[in-house]
């Protein structure tokens, strides 16, 4: 990427970027190759490629891990998307490599692990693939430094974590875990990116950078609460907080490896990782402090104690997690500066203890075949060493001292009595922490207890397990080293990365406190203790008293609520769509015509057209003829409205009114519109009727009453708006770009009919498009019915016969006569059309009708022969060269440097014609004649041919 | 009453006449709406160059004549409504030979084309 | 000079090389009903490769303008030579580039997809398709207002015929939904530009830009009707609420490539949207700004609503892509409906993007549905698909990017037009909207790749056929990847869509560029027209 800017650091090779890069493009790339071909080999290659990419990153960060540990930051900016402030901007502080180092290395054990872990069928380079994608993601979230970078990483964590978690889709409760963890964490990434925009726009930037020290001005505004509530959801949806912690336990239908990387080491401590790295922006407020500590208090210790009925081994850990995640998001929370050092320290150790404890539970699965408690027990002497690991993990779990576990434990239990004062039930706090912590070491008891221990196990799935291959059990022995070691040396280990993590959460170095396992007697201690006691108190209670096996969890859980909040959303849809797009053409139309009436009339209703009248132009007075021509139309509409179910009489009246219609046009000079809409009506109608033989001659009566008088008002409605608008114009005089095609059509178009002239030259570009129009019509017409034949009814409704051959000796005589003299007719209308009414179109429906008579006239069956030959090939070819003839004339104009359909002409004197207008014009005039004439003919050749008459009246045709 | 009330109302009518039909629930009265729509909008659009009489717009003598834009639209209009009339009508009998039915939704369960028609009539 | 005579002209190239692609199949003809036959088969042979040609560079002429375009300089063509605004005038600005190319790269893959056996199931299917190209460049082209009303038939037309393509029962009954409805919204369009005509007196949209000011109450209020009508006329075209119940039934009836190619056909009425009411009715339109303004945002953002709730109620992979097709315009159109230029600019790449996907997404459906035996594209359990990996990935990708999950171009979009929105009365609703149908898309289509990847029948023997053709892959992978190429290019196209924005609201620089020296406010181009007092002279030109 180009133009990084490097800034506090010495560095300037894009470690950062490259960090993300690796497993996001590399390490994709070539495990999904690998994976290509599943043997054995490829497997173990596979696995290498990974391991091998995340050690690769995991160098990068370690090289610029000086620095940070020098107490500077590594920041690298690359513009992306300035103009929205979505930049490619990296950094690199003590949180991002506390995260960096967690998720690169676990990474690495995860791989080790998985490769033993999956079964031979199981499509290892999917696996891997996806954990890369993940991975990448995971580091983009901690490197960040843009926070709309920083949602973009995150929410391709969710949808990583939905393929991890459906990695065996064809179980359904993958399925529907993948789709409960999509749904509530990229939900949550889609409100935090809201909550990040007002962020923004609070600060003015999205780069951390530059937002970090501005806490106190940014919280001053009041935006402010906005902003913490969306992120705040956000965080919460990802790291499982009630209420939104019920994705979790169902996400565990994953592989374990996965549980193990995603669910408790780091994908769920990204929403704790947020609080933290936004912490000096948002924390510190009473609102933050209040929300934030309270909810983990609260979680902690409620998943804590669900976590003691559950019977399943992951479903234990996973309320175990939901509760310490809880426990860090408390300690978040707190205003204290030491609370920020507890929370480092104890992500830390959580991890390692709950990872391996992960993977232990992954062993049993994979050795005894189930996970459930009541069936397990007495593993010890079938695993010994599994169990001995086991053991040190789970008592770093309960706070046992010796372990890591038990100091942060201590720390938190410290923070919490600390943090009486701050709140109004302030005594609830320390309460609540040992509450939960009890919980937690009841939990941990179980966990041993009920697997390894209390009494032999009962109907395994598979009866002889035994100690896992020795590299499926040394991450895990790995990871309880470390938690031992920890446990017995903290600062010297984990010690100044905690420091520096702390730092960087709290914006200054956090004052003076020391890791060590004695901080000599005190409340804090004194708490442990209760817990360690009360915790074994109470498994043992229960496990006497009343017997945990037989605990069944009640019905109501979050998990409940939200699928039933799901399936009622889906319901909810289907009743909607049901509801709107009900496949009735006629209320679509219905709705069409009412919106158009609605807000046709909008602007008056509104008020705008107040005052709006009839204006003041002086009006033609009406002629009696027209009179009667308004009443015969009146008259006519009627008719046809009452009596349209008789389609025969309905088209007669059409035609009337269309011949009303040209009527208007002449007496209202246009000359032009009155032919052509004369021409038209003839062609159309001769449709109308070869439509009407092959459809039933009678519409129904089966419109309610109710429909019939919607659409009555409608149409009236309708109407009555169209004529108030013509009336509103036709009593105003009007403005007009008319003016110059009168001035130029002689003089630079060479026509004395304006119209004609307007049509073919000043806009022929819109003549060119409309016999295009036809023609593609009339194409489609031929695709339309292609393959359609129906055997046509002999007679027509009324009783007439339908084969023209029935009068053929009088009609076939009148088309010998007519169609010369149609042809002779169509060539004078064609020529005086730019000058005088007439042109290219009119005379090509001429010519096309007296076809049609033709074709009437020799019978159907010779016509075809005749027209229809070659599947219409013909009148296609017509309209082709048509529209050919009509473009070149246009494209001729290229030669002379003009643009399209730039017109010439002059006026040759020729013997006997006298003086011909000779433009391009004409020649363009021509292509539409040729149009018209394939079109039309096309439209009625393949109707006809499509209803050939019963075969006796083709005999008396011929 | 003048040319204009005449022609606005007349306008008004067959629009009316022609929603009314394309409200109807058969393909074929549907298609004669629209024809209908089709007619008043063209006298719509030439109105909107105002009514002028004995003034054609053929440049021969007076230099006195009706604009001619508004005729040249309509004239586009005019084909255009042509040509897509004619595609309606045949994919009107192709959907009634297809579905059995010449109803703009199809055949209804329980109705087979015609017969039913017949029985409701 | 042919390079000279290819820069003079370019502005109509677009329309006339489908027109004459077009024209040039009709005169050749088609494979006469029988694709099988050897003649049949020869010529369509032909017709595939002039028309994959021809398509191919229509692209690349679209790629040329776009680049020009990004210039700033607009470039007018005057048909006929005639001057603005008297003459029908091509004018090709960022947007008009934009839809161009976008049209383009939709039109190359879906046929090629095309090529690959639908073709061969009906008449003449490559030339209807140039007719579609054609019409649709020429909507995106012209600068008069009639003359879109014409293109917008050459596009309708074409999409009848290519939407019955393959007939069959379902297509005929929805085509026939969809052919009266288009019908009738024809007629309104005519009423609203002849409304317009009689209180401007011109059809030019640059000379438009400057005469709608000029109309005073309460004659403005006609105007606005006009505008409001033609709202109606482009949200159906764009399926805008209530008018977008056609969709659905239109899209996942007709074949796949068509549906692909009509992913297009929703932006031009969105197009239209914003070169009438985006500008011609937009700020500066006097008594009549903002007439659509009231009303688009809400409207808007309704559809969006109810097409992702179609989505889920969708039990079919095309339908519920049918119905994420009118999500997404909603999405559009509500930035548009902001009437600002960030929030446009939104648009314009969120539209590009949404597009490219769902084009894709249609193709995938069908190629999904092909491989899951009797099931089809039925959302329910069914055999495991040949190609899991590929078709998987593909459908991940147009998925989170349909939803606006990120890094995809979805997410981008959708975060211009949420910054866009900032400062707006209706912000508030504009966010929930949009996250909100992200999240319903996410909600949807998470079930809809478990139940078609993951929830696989054993007892169902797997698809046998092996996977799909190599033609058919390439071509959805095509749109798909141009999809997620938006990511990458992300700033230099959003500096595009953001100039684009721009420009269109500069309306007095377009009137200067298109109507010449006398544009400007004091311009005559339309004068009173009487008849009782002589027609005014002095044509100076």
């Amino acid at each position: 990427m180009p133009g990084f800017a490097v800034s506090h650091s010495l560095h300037c090779m894009n470690l950062l970027a490259l960090t993300v890069l690796l497993p996001l493009v590399l390490g994709t790339a070539l495990c999904f190759w690998s994976g290509q071909r599943d043997t054995r080999g490829r497997r173990r290659l596979t696995a290498w490629l990974a391991a091998g990419v995340t050690a690769a990153a995991l160098a990068a960060t370690s090289w610029l891990a000086p620095e940070v540990f020098a107490g500077r930051t590594v920041l690298e900016h690359a513009e992306w998307m300035p103009a929205i402030g979505l930049n490619a901007n990296f950094r690199l502080d003590g949180l991002a490599l506390l995260f960096v180092w967690l998720i690169t290395g676990i990474g690495l054990l995860i791989i080790l692990y998985a490769a033993y872990y999956l079964h031979h069928d199981d499509p290892a380079g999917k696996f891997y693939t996806q954990l890369m994608l993940f991975m990448a993601a995971m580091l983009g979230i901690a490197l960040s430094d843009n926070l709309l970078l920083l949602v973009v990483f995150w929410e391709l964590t969710s949808v990583s974590s939905f393929l991890l978690v459906g990695y065996w889709g064809h179980k359904a409760e993958a399925r529907q875990g993948a789709r409960m963890a999509l749904t509530v964490t990229g939900g949550g990434g889609l409100v935090l990116l809201a909550g990040v925009l007002v962020l923004g726009q609070i600060a003015g930037t999205y780069d951390l950078s530059a937002m970090l020290h501005r806490g106190a001005e940014i919280q001053a505004d009041p935006r402010y609460p906005l902003a913490l509530g969306l992120i705040l959801v956000g965080c919460f949806t990802k790291s499982a907080q009630w209420p939104f912690h019920f994705w979790l336990p169902e996400a565990m239908a994953a592989p374990t490896p996965v549980s193990a990387y995603l669910h408790s080491a780091t994908m769920v401590k990204a929403g704790i990782f947020l609080l933290a790295r936004l912490y000096p922006v948002l924390g510190g407020s009473g609102l933050f402090e209040g929300i934030v500590a309270t909810v983990g208090l609260g979680t902690m210790a409620f998943a804590a104690y669900v976590a003691v009925f559950k019977h399943d081994l992951k479903g234990l850990l996973a309320y175990s997690t939901i509760s310490h995640l809880g426990l860090v998001v408390f300690l978040i929370g707190l205003a204290s500066p030491l609370s920020a050092v507890a929370a480092m320290f104890h992500i830390l150790n959580h991890a390692t203890f709950k990872c391996s404890l992960f993977m232990t539970a992954g062993i049993i699965d994979h050795e005894t075949g189930t996970r459930d408690m009541r069936q397990l027990g007495g593993l010890m002497a079938f695993m010994p060493w599994t169990a001995t690991l086991a053991m040190v993990a789970a008592a770093s779990m309960a706070g046992v001292p010796l372990v890591n576990g038990f100091l942060s434990k201590e720390m938190f239990l410290t923070e919490a009595v600390g943090a009486q004062s701050d709140f109004a039930f302030g005594v609830l706090v320390p309460l609540a922490a040992t509450l939960g912590a009890i919980c937690s070491v009841a939990y941990s008891l179980r966990f041993i207890h009920d697997v390894f221990f209390n009494g032999p196990p009962k109907d395994l799935p598979n009866p002889h397990p035994h100690e896992p291959p020795f590299f499926m059990k040394a991450p895990v022995g790995l990871l309880v080293v470390i938690c031992i070691v920890v446990g017995l040396l903290p600062a010297a280990t984990f010690g100044p990365l905690v420091h520096v993590a702390a730092t960087a959460v709290l914006g200054a170095p956090p004052p003076d406190y020391h890791l060590a396992i004695w901080h000599g007697f005190n409340l804090p201690l004194l708490l442990s203790v209760v817990a360690l006691v009360g915790g074994a108190a109470l498994y043992w209670a229960l496990q006497r008293k009343f017997d945990l096996h037989l605990h069944h969890p009640r019905g109501w859980t979050g998990r409940l609520l939200f699928t039933r909040a799901i399936d009622g959303l889906f319901g909810f849809a289907g009743r909607v769509t049901a509801l709107l797009e009900n496949g009735s053409l006629q209320r679509y139309a219905a709705l069409m015509v009412g919106s158009a009436i609605v807000l046709g009339a909008w602007p008056f209703l509104t008020g705008h057209g107040a005052g709006l009248a009839t204006g003041g132009r002086e009006l033609l007075p009406a002629p009696p003829l027209a009179w009667v021509v308004w009443a015969l139309l009146l008259a006519t509409g009627g008719a046809l409205v009452l009596g349209h179910h008789d389609r025969f009489r309905a088209v007669v009246l059409v035609g009337v009114i269309g011949l009303v219609t040209s009527l208007t046009f002449v007496s209202l000079s246009a000359p032009d519109l009155a032919l052509t809409q004369l021409s038209v009506e003839v062609v159309s109608t001769v449709l109308l009727l070869m439509g009407l033989a092959l459809l039933p001659a009678f519409s129904p009566r089966e419109s309610s009453n109710a429909r019939r008088g919607r659409d009555a008002a409608l149409a009236l409605a309708g109407g009555g708006g169209i004529a108030w608008l013509a009336w509103l114009m036709l009593t105003r005089d009007h403005d007009s770009i008319s003016w110059y095609f009168l001035e130029q059509s002689i003089p630079k178009g060479g026509g004395s009919n304006a119209v004609n002239v307007i049509l073919v030259d000043f806009r022929g570009y819109d003549t060119f498009g409309e016999i295009t129009v036809l023609g593609i019509a009339a194409v489609g017409v031929l695709a339309l019915l292609d393959g359609l034949r129906v055997r046509r009814p002999a007679a027509d409704p009324a009783g007439r016969a339908w084969s023209f051959a029935k009068e053929p000796l009088m009609l076939r005589m009148a088309a010998r006569l007519v169609l010369p003299l149609a042809l002779a007719v169509s060539a004078y209308i064609f020529w005086r059309g730019h000058n005088l009414p007439g042109g290219g179109f009119i005379a090509g429906l001429v010519t096309a009708v007296a076809l049609v008579l033709q074709y009437m006239a020799l019978g159907q069956d010779r016509a075809d022969l005749l027209l229809h030959g070659r599947g219409g090939q013909r009148f296609t070819r017509w309209i082709g060269a048509g529209l050919a003839i009509a473009g070149l004339t246009g494209v001729g104009a290229f030669v002379f440097g003009k643009p399209f359909l730039t017109s010439a002409y002059g006026h040759p004197t020729v013997a006997l014609l006298g003086e011909l207008p000779l433009a391009t014009a004409a020649l363009f005039d021509l292509g539409v004649y040729i149009t018209v004439v394939g079109a039309t003919m096309l439209m009625l050749s393949v109707l006809g041919a499509a209803s050939k008459e019963p075969p006796r009246a083709a005999g008396v045709a011929s | 009453m003048s040319m204009e009330f005449l022609v606005a109302t007349g306008i008004g009518w067959v629009t009316a006449c022609g929603i009314y039909l394309l409200l109807r629930g058969r393909s074929f009265p549907v298609v004669l709406g629209l024809t209908l729509i089709g007619y008043a909008v063209n006298v719509f659009i030439f109105a909107m160059g105002r009514l002028w009489s004995g003034a054609p717009p053929i440049l021969i003598g007076g230099p006195a004549v009706a604009d001619p834009l508004p005729q040249a639209l309509v004239l586009t209009a005019i084909v255009i409504g042509f040509a897509t009339t004619g595609f309606v009508i045949e994919l009107a009998l192709r959907g009634r030979h297809e579905g059995g039915s010449d109803h703009v939704d199809g055949a209804r369960p329980g109705e087979t084309g015609d017969d039913a028609e017949k029985a409701q009539r | 000079m042919p390079g000279d005579l290819f820069s003079t002209h370019l502005a109509v190239l677009p329309v006339l090389l489908p027109a004459f692609t077009a024209f040039a199949l009709l005169l050749i003809g088609d494979h006469g009903g029988d694709a099988q036959g050897s003649h049949g088969h020869r010529r369509l042979r032909w017709a595939r490769a002039i028309g994959i040609a021809s398509a191919a560079l229509g692209l690349v002429l679209a790629a040329r303008l776009a680049l020009q375009a990004d210039h700033g300089a607009l470039e007018v063509y005057r048909v006929g030579d005639w001057p603005a605004p008297f003459g029908i005038v091509l004018v090709v600005d960022r947007l008009s580039a934009l839809m161009l190319l976008l049209s383009g790269c939709v039109a190359l893959p879906v046929l090629v997809y095309a090529s690959g056996g639908w073709d061969a199931h009906g008449r003449h299917f490559h030339a209807l398709f140039q007719f579609q190209l054609m019409g649709l460049n020429g909507a995106f082209v012209t600068g008069d207002l009639f003359n879109l009303f014409v293109f917008f038939e050459v596009l309708l037309i074409a999409s009848y015929v290519l939407m019955l393509h393959g007939q069959g029962r379902e297509r005929f009954k929805a085509g026939l939904h969809y052919v009266v409805l288009n019908l009738a919204a024809s007629a309104l369009f005519l009423i609203g530009v002849a409304l317009i005509y009689a209180l401007t007196g011109t059809l030019n949209f640059a000379d438009l830009a400057l005469r709608v000011p000029r109309v005073e109450e309460p004659e403005a209020a006609v105007l606005q009707a006009a505008a409001l009508i033609l709202l109606v006329v482009f949200g159906f075209k764009a399926a805008l609420l209530p008018l977008s119940m056609w969709l659905p039934a239109t899209y996942a009836a007709s074949s796949a490539p068509v549906a692909a190619l009509f992913a297009i056909m929703t932006k031009v009425g969105v197009y239209a949207i914003l070169r009438v009411h985006g500008v011609v009715f937009g700020a500066d339109a006097g008594a009549s700004a903002y007439a659509a303004q009231p009303l688009l945002l809400p409207l808007a953002l309704a559809t969006s609503v109810v097409g992702v709730l179609g989505a889920l109620a969708a039990r079919t992979l095309s339908r519920l892509v049918a119905w994420l097709t009118v999500a997404s315009v909603g999405t559009v159109l509500a930035a548009i409906g902001l009437f600002g230029s960030a929030a446009w600019s939104g648009a314009l790449y969120y539209m590009a993007n949404s597009t490219l996907v769902i084009a894709g997404l249609f193709l995938l459906a069908e190629l999904v549905g092909a491989q899951r035996g009797e099931m089809a594209g039925r959302l329910e359990p069914a055999a495991r698909v040949a190609q899991p990996q590929l078709l998987g990935l593909m459908l991940l990708l147009a998925a989170a990017s349909n939803a606006g999950l990120p890094p995809l171009p979805g997410f981008i979009g959708k975060l211009m037009i949420l910054e866009g929105a900032l400062g707006h009365g209706w912000v508030v609703a504009v966010w929930i909207v949009v996250l909100g149908v992200g999240f319903l898309t996410l909600v949807g289509l998470a079930r809809a790749g478990s139940i078609l990847f993951w929830n696989v029948r054993a007892d169902l023997p797997a698809c046998t056929g092996g996977g799909a053709s190599p033609r058919l892959l390439v071509a959805t992978l095509a749109l798909i990847g141009a999809s997620v190429a938006m990511t990458v290019f992300a700033a230099p196209l959003q500096r595009y869509t953001e100039a684009a924005a721009l420009q269109l609201q500069d309306r007095a620089a377009y009137a200067r560029a298109v109507l010449g020296e006398q544009g400007g406010e004091q311009a005559d181009t339309a004068r009173p027209y009487r008849i009782d007092r002589p027609l005014p002279s002095g044509g100076e030109r």
